[in-house]
């Protein structure tokens, strides 16, 4: 008897999903040191991503007053990114980075080899400021 | 204050504080593609200032309304007042989508993350989609 597959998008029942392969296609696209295209930003810097059998170890570091802020590192599964052409596909990651004061979700994924990282800021400390999204692009040095 | 980068760092006026205006997001937005396998489009909707969606997506014999779920807004900026995002969060059981949305120059890019919770081995993916936001201006 075959198993019944919920699904509630037709996206859900896509073949590529059950190929484990999937996962972790184009990993090395993404793993790797990343500087920030804007030498002036006033968000992240730096990116490092770091691969540990199937998880991923993200490393930022924001831009500080005087020195640059490390954040807490992040451990996360790679995400199958069915987006691009099939030539073009690499994972994608979403690591959520818990600053205490801040909480950021993120997502990470290259695009022509241009890392994007896109941030969804959530501030827990009664400040007043206003949750805030963000995008960056980052190029790997040689 | 404390912060994670400089962009963090902003003067806020706590006497004139002002909750997000979230002006930009309410109506119906229509995925660019045509032939999308994901979601077609959703309806956001605004009642005593909180946000509701309504996703309608693609599925094999038709349309799938997924249950509404309560939106969370984001500005472009730590002083800004105005929304330019959404997160959104949907549990089916089985799986569980997260939604985020950012507009840019009028379209709505919606990044989605989809987390299977069953026995079905099916892998975690990501996608992007693109909307627009339905108007009758000619």
């Amino acid at each position: 008897m075959t198993p019944t597959i919920d699904f509630k998008q037709s996206s859900h029942l896509d073949p590529a999903l059950s190929d484990p392969a999937t996962r972790t296609l184009n990993a090395d696209k993404v793993t790797g040191r990343w500087l920030n295209t804007n030498r002036d930003t006033a968000g992240i810097m730096e990116c490092v991503v770091t691969q540990e059998g199937e998880d991923f170890i993200v490393k930022v570091r924001g831009a500080g007053a005087d020195d640059p802020i490390d954040w807490p590192a992040a451990r996360v599964k790679a995400l199958a990114n069915l987006e691009e052409e099939a030539g073009q596909r690499a994972v994608a990651l979403a690591p959520v980075f818990d600053l205490g004061f801040m909480t950021a979700e993120t997502y990470i994924r290259v695009n022509k080899g241009v890392l994007v990282i896109v941030l969804f800021n959530t501030f827990r400390d009664g400040s007043g400021r206003s949750n805030y999204l963000n995008r960056e692009f980052f190029y790997r040095p040689e | 204050m404390q912060f994670a980068q400089i962009s963090d760092l902003v003067e806020v006026d706590t006497a004139t504080l002002a909750s997000l205006d979230p002006a930009a997001l309410p109506g119906t937005w229509l995925n660019s593609n045509p032939d999308t396998t994901g979601i077609a489009r959703l309806i956001i909707s605004e009642h005593d200032g909180a946000l509701s969606l309504r996703v309608y997506a693609v599925g094999p014999d038709g349309l799938i309304e997924w249950d509404a779920a309560e939106v969370k807004v984001f500005s472009s900026g730590p002083a800004v007042r105005m929304a330019a995002g959404f997160t959104s969060l949907h549990d089916f059981g089985f799986a569980e989508t997260r939604l985020q949305g950012m507009i840019m120059k009028g379209l709505l890019v919606l990044a989605q993350f989809h987390h299977f919770k069953d026995d079905s081995q099916r892998v975690d993916y990501f996608v992007r989609e693109y909307f627009a936001l339905e108007h009758w201006r000619n």
